[in-house]
């Protein structure tokens, strides 16, 4: 038993419980030897650290479980294995922007967001999709390859969160079209007002206003 | 060099060590071996396993009645605001009343502070504290300080125990939370009392330690040194006319494994815990740059 194993048990209840720490606590009764009760508050401090930083541990397991899982996308080309990653995202879309507000908020609060997580979320599945569709660009081309692949479906991740029936439409377009990358960085936009919106919520439930 | 030149120092003034040597010279020569190989260290010193809880008990018989004063003198209070941390990082009474079980914890300190924190931020007067230590000494300072609190009268919410970390006497999975301050640096065998830890713990049971540690900022480790070997046991021969066992209680920090080696002790136990590193979601969190870490862990 590792806290990785915890962390894949939690995975299947995001669907219904969110990127919450007790979506970590009921996961102890999925074991082979279920516990009789949920983890206590306490233990999951201990384990995956106070507040939040558990919901970051438990989002950022989610998105690595994401990546691995496009591995197994039964069309090895690069939309089919885009498109897989975007409907893994389905189950839990509804949790998804505030759990990108929450990785692209840092604990100190300096500076108030911080997109790098964001950002390397994009680059990892624009890699492992150039891995699975056997990708041979060499040189600047192999960042040029990345960077635009990236770009372009952190724009339909994006898209998935306003309208999630046309993200794989959206997705082919950018694929097939040209200027593509270009209209993609438009789509920059919507993140900025997702993140906005995410915290105005987090702020109102904290009680602030 | 120096470390050594202290033990010999402190062998030829305490009637305690003196003991102790006799019995080495005493001891047949064709057991010589055997019992090289079952030693453990008492601060710098190397002695026999079956001889290190005797010379521990004596340590905390002759402190007892000045260990307050004392930890007070020696860490300027800071040990009040590391224990006031320990307890507030594993809100006891969060999720409702719970079953504690405060191990090496004679006078009362850590107990006292669970049940204060569970009634003050939970409203929770149900959580109950066993405090268990191998010292009748250091218990009856505890029973005589829960004495003066709001607690005396209730041996459900508090009751006493002298008992052996490493063999504890007590049915297993049994406690929500096993805390252990100061103390396990005492014990002749750590993974025994991690052993015993884990077993007395219910499932989904946290186990939390705060013990002494390494420093790791070099100008920070350099005056926490010179502090340790040369103001604290001054203050012991000034404060509890003790020298040799306040010189004790700083070599057997030292001796304490560093942070990561103590955390992968814990894992080795059979407990979950953090990631190899310091602070959130990590198995360890320091205090002080080091001079103190808190190491918890949960049964799973």
């Amino acid at each position: 038993m590792n806290t990785s194993r915890l962390l894949q048990l939690a995975i299947p209840l995001v669907k219904e419980h969110g990127f919450t720490r007790k979506t970590l606590s009921l996961s102890v009764l999925s074991l082979p030897s279920p516990h009789q009760h949920p983890l206590s508050d306490t233990a999951i401090s201990a384990i995956f650290g106070r507040g939040d930083e558990a919901r970051k541990a438990l989002f950022k397991a989610w998105l690595e479980q994401g990546r691995r899982e496009m591995l197994h996308s039964e069309n090895k080309s690069l939309a089919p294995v885009l498109k897989s990653r975007l409907s893994w995202n389905e189950p839990v879309l509804r949790y998804l922007p505030e759990a990108f507000a929450l990785i692209a908020s840092p604990a100190s609060g300096i500076p108030p967001l911080d997109l790098r997580p964001a950002l390397k979320h994009a680059a990892t599945i624009a890699d492992q999709a150039c891995y699975i569709s056997g990708d041979a660009s060499v040189g600047t081309a192999w960042y040029t390859r990345r960077a635009s692949l990236a770009t372009i479906y952190a724009a339909a991740e994006l898209h998935q969160l306003t309208s999630p029936t046309t993200a794989y439409g959206f997705l082919d377009n950018l694929l097939t079209t040209p200027q593509s990358a270009e209209k993609a960085i438009g789509e920059v936009g919507l993140f900025a007002d997702y993140i906005g919106k995410s915290w105005a919520g987090i702020l109102r439930s904290s009680g602030i206003f | 060099m120096r470390p050594t030149t202290r033990v010999l120092r402190l062998q030829r003034a305490q009637p305690l060590y003196l003991a102790h040597r006799r019995h080495a010279h005493t001891t047949p020569h064709t057991n010589v071996t055997t019992e090289a190989e079952k030693t453990t260290h008492f601060g710098f010193r190397t002695v026999p396993e079956t001889s290190k809880e005797t010379l521990v008990k004596d340590v905390f018989n002759s402190v007892a009645s000045k260990y307050d004063l004392m930890n007070d003198a020696m860490s300027f209070g800071v040990h009040r605001l590391w224990k006031d941390t320990f307890v507030s990082l594993l809100k006891p009474g969060k999720s409702g009343a719970i079953r504690c079980l405060d191990v090496a914890g004679g006078t009362g300190d850590i107990a006292l502070r669970i049940l204060d924190y569970a009634k003050d931020n939970y409203a929770d007067r149900e959580t109950s504290v066993e405090v268990l230590d191998i010292n009748s000494e250091m218990l009856k300072e505890g029973y005589k300080r829960f004495k003066k609190t709001m607690y005396h009268k209730s041996a459900r919410i508090v009751s006493f125990i002298e008992g052996n970390a490493q063999k504890l006497e007590l049915p297993p999975s049994t406690y929500d939370l096993y805390t252990i301050a100061f103390g396990i640096r005492n014990c002749t065998s750590i993974p025994d009392v991690l052993k015993e830890a884990h077993r007395v713990l219910k499932p989904g049971g946290t186990f939390a330690c705060l013990e002494f540690s390494k420093v790791d900022n070099p100008i920070l480790a350099t005056i926490y040194e010179n502090y340790s070997f040369s103001i604290i046991p001054l203050l012991g021969t000034i404060l509890a006319s003790d020298r040799a066992s306040y010189q004790y209680l700083v070599e057997s920090i030292r001796r304490f494994p560093p942070q990561s080696q103590f955390g992968q002790m814990i894992r080795d136990a059979g407990f979950e815990t953090g990631g190899d590193f310091e602070g959130e979601g990590g198995a360890w969190r320091d205090l002080w740059g080091g001079v103190a870490s808190i190491h918890t862990g949960v049964k799973i």
